[in-house]
């Protein structure tokens, strides 16, 4: 697939830019055109591989933003993208649309800038094209607290409904990695980029001679069309680099028996890609419909590997749905496998989510009623003798 | 963020020249030069070493009620050495606006135009957000800075706050009068107000002039570190930055603000030069424990709620809480970052906490910095009132003789007169000072032993030369 990337605020242009480095480290090509959104000036000289003349700074004119972010005000986050809306239109009007499938839009929810904007900018580029936009959204995790959480459950039924399909990560299933916060967040952004690129780059060559088993572009737009909340499983295994012409060292029988091996380590791989972390943990069987990329070299993926993980997806996910192709990596030391679960509708996580959002909403609420009380019962005496200087 | 800051009378001026002293030294250089000290009297402006003269504004100067400081010596009672040697000694009435805020209200009014003037030596367009920094307890500070508030809200788009000084409990009831006037005052108008209560600062053991360095300097620690966060050269890149819209929007809610600041040293046995080799190397067989680097954040960020706060209060009122994480971005883990945010939720008991880090790379500490906005259950603050109301003209029983041979009429800030005396034996001494009043005042307040201290009290404030005296 070829992509057109916008990451908004910090947390989204952080993970787009981990997603350019992890495509050039691989040789893939993925992102075509790639943008980034933010409402603080400081937080867009963080990107590494997103020139200068893409990083768009929204809000400087704006009263409360000035160009110092939002203060985790996702309404600020909103009105400034709005406010700011011919800006991005304008730098939109660069991204030559016809050259790629789709546009992934990336952003933190639980932030004022990602939650906020993001939605507005999903709106324009709806209007503006009829490529798919899908939404790239990560969740906070519970001890970021309940205004992170209700500003992700407000702004997740945006950009679900908005988007053609949502890919959600949630920080908790990645927590407690990482001694710094920077390496944390490093390490997380760099899981999360390897997945999408992993999965998204698939069948990003357009010629027909790759192979028939190759994953295409519109068989992963195909997965992703029923819209809703998606979740990708991924796991690799390195590839011991045989030296030249070993395989011929082998008899026919040591051969095939290498061939059942090889097709045992294919399933167990698409096992462990969706039992182990998700990006955002579900319900298997709840999923819509389901794909499989395994990117690797092609004498690595054994056909029989492939069939009998289709199999046993098919059997977990309950659905006939299920996809499965190569993306050739001929030059590739590592064999992986990608899994995207599409439309997944059991997810705990954003079940607490909505709830700590309620709560939150709630401790807002009854501090907003009583705020302007207090304050005047704390600053006068009890019969009011005292009086203003001015 | 950057500020402008307006130091108002004579706490005031001390207070910005410490702010811009302590610029100068941490490298934090969060006003850009965009200060401006008010006074109606001019001698503290001989203290203030690193304001540009220019922009110490003398207001009221030829007002008929203001008072300059008359050198014994000089027969010119207009003329103001402003010298740094300013020990009146005698003085039937302090320099200045002798502590009266409505003459220091009139005088600023009078000289709206020079005040404007002045202001326009401040570029308000550089900087998120202005803060005026008063003595509450002073003519000065609480009516000029009144003035000066008002003004500033009508001319200024961006947020203006107040840092002000509460007067001790030794201090004079009529300064506890203009300060409570004063907070009722400031606070409908300004965006927030910082108190600072200089009762929770005392340390009595210790000799005056310690006293005074270690309390300015505690505070101008505590505010530089929550507004100047980031603004370091080269500006270090953080994961989580706290940026001027966090504050903004902590603050937004109004009312009364309180900080609390706690450090930690860095372990330095894990994280000598070889371990710190080692791991760049990636080389270390193992990486250090991340459980007790999280704990050690998650009890910092505890001790910083039960430090002493700029302003002793129930934590749980606050509306909302902001964080900074301050220290080597290599110790500072992800894990004690999180816990330590949630903490703050659990023990605010409200959702409205933002958090952020703000990496030191030659930092040996890691500091955490907590802002608690509009806290509403201030006992320091119904107890300035008590007070205030008690000394009100009509009320039953006054108690000017008590106050004016005091003497303390003048701008204090952070400077005792007293410096003898126990916490909990202030209070008392003060309501022993207005003997006469009966056993309403002294209800609740004072303690068997009060005549003692107070006798103690009284001697040492007529003893003590009044260099901070006056306006």
């Amino acid at each position: 697939m070829k992509l057109a990337t916008i990451g908004v605020g910090n947390a989204g242009s952080k993970v787009i830019d981990r997603m350019i480095e992890f495509e050039q480290d691989t040789g893939r090509d993925l992102c075509r055109h790639s943008l980034v959104i933010n409402t603080a000036r400081t937080d867009l000289a963080k990107p590494e591989y997103i020139p200068e003349d893409r990083r768009v700074l929204i809000g400087e004119t704006h009263m409360k933003a000035k160009g110092h972010g939002v203060g985790g005000d996702a309404a600020i986050g909103a009105e400034v993208a709005q406010q700011d809306i011919d800006e991005i239109r304008r730098i939109f009007d660069d991204v030559e649309i016809h050259e790629v499938d789709a546009i992934l839009v990336a952003a933190g929810l639980g932030g004022g800038t990602g939650s906020g904007a993001g939605p507005v900018v999903i709106d324009e580029l709806q209007t503006m094209y009829d490529e798919p936009v899908y939404g790239l959204g990560m969740l906070p995790g519970k001890y970021e607290g309940g205004r992170p959480a209700l500003n992700a459950a407000r702004s997740l039924q945006s950009f679900v409904t908005k988007v053609d399909n949502f890919i959600a990560f949630d920080n908790d299933a990645w927590r407690s990695r990482g001694q710094t916060i920077e390496e944390g967040y490093d390490e997380m952004n760099q899981e999360l980029a390897t997945r999408i690129v992993t999965l998204l780059a698939a069948g990003e060559v357009d010629e027909t001679d790759v192979g028939e088993n190759a994953m295409d572009s519109s068989d992963i737009m195909r997965t992703m069309e029923i819209g809703g909340v998606s979740s990708i499983g991924y796991a690799s295994t390195d590839i011991d680099a045989p030296d030249e012409g070993l395989l011929s060292k082998f008899s026919e029988e040591e051969v095939s028996e290498m061939e059942s091996t090889d097709a045992a380590k294919i399933k167990g791989l698409v096992r462990r890609a969706v039992n182990s972390r998700l990006t955002i943990p579900g319900d298997v069987a709840s999923a819509d419909r389901a794909l499989i990329v395994f990117a690797g070299r092609p004498e690595d993926i054994s056909r029989k590997g492939v069939e009998s993980a289709r199999d046993w997806l098919e059997q977990e996910t309950e659905t006939v749905d299920v996809l499965a192709g190569d993306d050739p990596r001929p030059n590739s030391d590592t064999l992986a496998a990608v899994v995207l679960l599409s439309n997944v509708t059991e997810t705990p996580r954003i079940d607490e989510i909505q709830e700590q959002a309620v709560d939150a909403q709630d401790t807002i609420e009854q501090q907003e009623a009583v705020r302007e009380e207090e304050i005047e019962s704390l600053i006068t005496d009890d019969d009011n003798d005292l009086d203003p200087i001015v | 963020m950057k500020l402008s800051l307006f130091g108002v009378g004579d706490a005031g001026t001390r207070l910005l020249n410490e702010f811009v002293q302590a610029e100068a030294d941490t490298g934090r250089n969060f006003t850009d030069g965009n200060v401006l000290a008010f006074n109606t009297a001019a001698e503290t402006f001989g203290e203030a070493t690193v304001i540009p003269e220019e922009r110490q504004i003398l207001i009221g100067d030829t007002h008929p009620e203001v008072n300059q400081y008359v050198d014994p010596e000089s027969d010119d009672p207009a003329s103001s050495p402003g010298g740094g040697d300013a020990a009146p000694g005698d003085g039937s009435t302090a320099p200045g606006v002798d502590a009266d805020p409505d003459l220091g209200a009139t005088v600023a009014g009078d000289e709206l135009p020079e005040i404007r003037r002045a202001l326009d030596l401040v570029d308000d367009t550089e900087v998120d957000a202005a803060m005026l920094v008063v003595g509450l307890g002073g003519g000065t500070g609480a009516g000029v800075g009144s003035v000066l508030l008002e003004e500033l809200e009508s001319i200024y788009e961006s947020p203006i706050y107040v840092l002000g000084v509460l007067p001790a409990s030794t201090e004079s009831d009529q300064r506890a009068l203009t300060a409570a006037r004063a907070v009722r005052t400031f606070v409908p108008m300004a965006d927030a107000v910082l108190p600072v209560d200089n009762d929770a600062w005392r340390r009595d053991s210790e000799p005056l002039d310690e006293q005074y360095d270690r309390i300015n300097e505690a505070v101008t620690t505590r505010v530089l570190s929550l507004f100047a966060a980031g603004e370091t050269e080269p500006e270090s890149v953080s994961e989580m930055r706290i940026d001027p819209a966090d504050m903004r929007r902590t603050l937004a809610v109004g009312g009364l603000a309180s900080i609390g600041y706690s450090t930690v040293e860095v372990e330095t046995d894990s994280d000598g030069l070889i371990a710190r080799l080692w791991r760049l190397l990636g080389l270390a067989d193992e990486t250090p424990d991340t459980k007790t680097d999280a704990a050690t954040i998650k009890r910092l960020v505890r001790r910083t709620l039960e430090s002493k706060l700029t302003l002793p209060c129930d934590i749980t009122s606050a509306d909302r809480v902001l964080l900074i994480l301050s220290g080597p971005p290599g110790d500072i883990s992800r894990k004690g970052f999180e816990t330590g945010r949630y903490l703050l939720e659990q023990e605010t008991t409200t959702v409205e906490v933002l958090a952020g880090d703000e990496p030191v790379p030659t930092a040996s500490t890691i500091t955490a910095t907590v802002l608690l906005s509009n806290v509403t259950d201030v006992p320091r603050i119904d107890e300035l009132q008590r007070r205030a109301v008690d000394h009100l003209p009509d009320a039953e029983t006054p108690s000017e003789s008590g106050s004016s041979t005091d003497g303390d009429d003048g701008d204090h800030g952070f400077e005792f007169q007293d410096g003898g005396v126990d916490p909990d034996e202030a209070d008392s001494a003060e309501s022993d000072g207005d003997a006469t009043d009966g056993a309403g005042e002294s209800d609740g307040e004072s303690d068997a032993d009060a005549a003692a201290a107070a006798g103690e009290d009284d001697e040492s404030v007529e003893s003590t030369p009044a260099t901070t005296d006056g306006e």
